[in-house]
């Protein structure tokens, strides 16, 4: 009993060090600037921080620029992805050297691959642009969603697709009919951490995006002035900033399970 | 309907490798055939390559006297049943049935009726609105059976479509297949490695092993000559019992296979002429299990001694395990015999269904067919 005790406290210790401070942000983010910092739970009560946040520091237009950028890279990355993780999956495209070199780009350092991206950017007209950043991040998030989707496409039994070959369709009818209405939980999965990661990213949006074309983090980022951090407009971003993530969260959680259940083909 | 000819029909790998290697096989139009042998000896792969799902290496095949080598699955006009069923998870049962005829451009109307058709035969009809993950294990056999009748294929191939059941399921359907083999008069091809289905369910046995077809045959005619140890071991439960041994003459014309100083079997004469060449020779002794009797029944059986270190009742039978010299047999016997552990029992061989092999190829020294 004791021993379970003790667990419990651990446990209950783990998820404080995680939930608390995103909880302090959302405290912080009802209270007036002056207060941020008192050790009253909830000194008074205020929608300033937000008010403010959209009215003078154009939050409505980084949080579109953010929408915009993460759901279209996440459009254009994804049928690249499907196609290259079946590839992977289902013949010996490239063999192991191809599959190692898709997952090694992952491991380069991302400040190794902005300047290039920039200059490359540049070059096409496009630095500044909602566009290139749409693209950059496309090919960023290409190699991690090849290799989810490769994953599960290996978990759907070939015995499918021939089935529907020996039924009549193509080799890409088979893919188009059966392999991917089977996938959308994976496909839903996979959109749904590209479109997290494409969110977060804050290195290339910075170098590469201007005032116009900025995205949430790098809007953020900005609030840290010469006067110090506007921590009540900081904490209203951080929590607008999660939102959507947290609706994503359900999202990938009900399809995930959806996904590991699937294989009741026997 | 459709006769299948495969022509020194091979698989290779990496140049080099062969996971089926020249097999030469006509089957009639409308023939149940059976291929059978152990996981990995390529009987899968033949299939799938009848099938169009794998590529021919090397050789010829020929659906209804029409080259089929490189055509596509699709227009084969061949059903597939697969041991996984593979049913489409998100389509319901309708949709299953439906799918092939559909992707072959068949009307509306027309799709409903075959359905409907297929499913009271295959007793699916309160199932049609059904997903497969919501299906028995027996349910969705069905239903994989039903998505290959629906499209009246050629050929239906069948690969080990009964694994996945429990036994009794099995048995039924195993009675059902070949109901739907004579009520369909299309040509069957069953892969497996149950003997029992084999035995039972086809018109021919083909037996493969490391991709090479050993024998093929009508069962009865493989099960009693088998073309070697191969073939002997794996069609019987439990599998006909080797012996190394001896052949020798003896004197006044008598033939015998000696297995050790207390034990020869003595040759029935009308084996002599085909053995003749190999006396002086080793050998190897096949008996099967069922040819030795606890009693004497008749006199031309042969007495051997043999001490009992295992008896698996089993009801209908006794399966007895004992030592003859040093070797260990199985023997076949009535249910009321039942010895003791450690006991030394006289048993009695049929000498006259024996076989002998070559001990270094293990193929069978041919003798006239009973």
């Amino acid at each position: 009993m004791r021993k379970k005790t003790g667990l419990h406290i651990g446990l209950i210790l783990a998820c404080a060090l995680i939930i608390l401070p995103p909880l302090w942000a959302l405290r912080t983010s009802f209270v007036p600037e002056s207060m941020s910092y008192s050790t009253e739970l909830m000194p008074s009560f205020t929608l300033d921080n937000y008010r403010q946040l959209f009215e003078r520091n154009n939050f409505l237009l980084f949080y579109r620029n953010s929408l915009i950028v993460a759901v279209c890279s996440v459009l254009l990355a994804m049928p690249f992805a499907t196609a290259t993780g079946y590839a992977f999956a289902r013949f010996r495209t490239g063999g192991a050297t191809a599959r190692f070199v898709v997952l090694a780009t992952q491991m380069l350092p991302p400040v190794a691959l902005v300047l290039p991206a920039f200059a490359l950017l540049r070059g096409a007209g496009l630095s500044n642009s909602l566009t290139g950043l749409i693209i950059v991040y496309a090919a960023l998030n290409l190699p991690f969603l090849t290799w989810i989707l490769m994953g599960f496409f290996e978990g759907i039994p070939v015995d499918l697709e021939w089935a529907a070959m020996t039924d009549g369709t193509t080799a890409w009818g088979a893919f188009w009919r059966v392999v991917l209405p089977i996938s959308l939980p994976g496909l839903a999965a996979a959109a749904v951490l590209g479109f997290i990661l494409a969110w977060n990213e804050f290195l290339f949006a910075l170098v590469l995006s201007g005032p116009g074309t900025a995205t949430i983090p790098v809007a953020l980022a900005a609030l840290q002035t010469s006067n110090g951090i506007q921590i009540g407009k900081v904490s209203a971003g951080v929590v607008m900033a999660i939102l959507p993530l947290i609706i994503g969260s359900v999202f990938i959680q009900r399809f995930i399970v959806k996904g590991l259940t699937f294989g009741s083909v026997k | 309907m459709a006769s299948i000819e495969l022509d020194r029909v091979s698989k290779r790998y990496l140049d080099s490798l062969y996971s089926v290697k020249d097999i030469d096989l006509k089957i009639e139009d409308g023939e149940f055939v059976i291929f059978l042998g152990p996981s990995g000896c390529g009987k899968s792969t033949t299939l799938r390559m009848i099938a169009g799902l794998e590529s021919i290496s090397s050789g010829e095949l020929r659906i209804g006297g029409r080259n089929m080598t490189n055509v596509s699955p699709r227009d084969r006009n061949i059903a597939v049943v697969f041991q996984s069923y593979a049913l489409y998870p998100h389509m319901t049962v309708f949709q299953n049935l439906a799918f092939g005829l559909k992707m072959r451009g068949v009307n509306n109307t027309e799709i409903q009726r075959k359905v409907q058709e297929a499913a009271e035969l295959l007793g699916l009809v309160a199932l049609l609105d059904r997903k497969p993950g919501a299906l028995s294990g027996g349910q969705r056999q069905r239903v994989a059976l039903g998505r290959a009748i629906v499209r009246e294929p050629q050929a239906f191939l069948l690969d080990e479509p009964l694994s996945n059941l429990d036994a009794q399921l099995r048995a039924e359907m195993r009675l059902e297949l070949g109901r739907l083999h004579r009520r369909l008069g299309r040509t069957m091809i069953h892969v497996t490695h149950d003997q029992v289905e084999a035995m039972t369910m086809g018109d021919r046995i083909c037996i493969m092993r490391d991709g090479r077809l050993i024998q093929a045959g009508p069962p009865l005619e493989v099960y009693a000559n088998p073309a070697d140890t191969f073939v002997a071991r794996f069609l019987a439960t439990p599998p006909m019992n080797l012996i190394a041994a001896h052949l020798q003459s003896d004197p006044g014309q008598a033939m015998s296979v000696k297995v050790d100083s207390q034990t020869r079997l003595y040759v029935p004469p009308r084996h002599f002429a085909a053995y003749q060449a190999h006396v002086g020779q080793p050998v190897i002794l096949g008996v099967r299990a069922e040819d030795i009797y606890e009693n004497r029944l008749n006199p031309d059986w042969q007495p051997i001694k043999v001490e009992v270190t295992a008896l698996e009742a089993l009801g209908a039978e006794n399966i007895l395990t004992g030592r003859l010299g040093n070797v260990e047999i199985a023997a076949r016997l009535d249910r009321r015999f039942l010895p003791k552990i450690g006991d030394v029992v006289e048993l009695y061989i049929d000498a006259e269904p024996m076989h002998l092999f070559a001990p270094d190829t293990g193929q069978v020294i041919a003798r006239p067919a009973l």
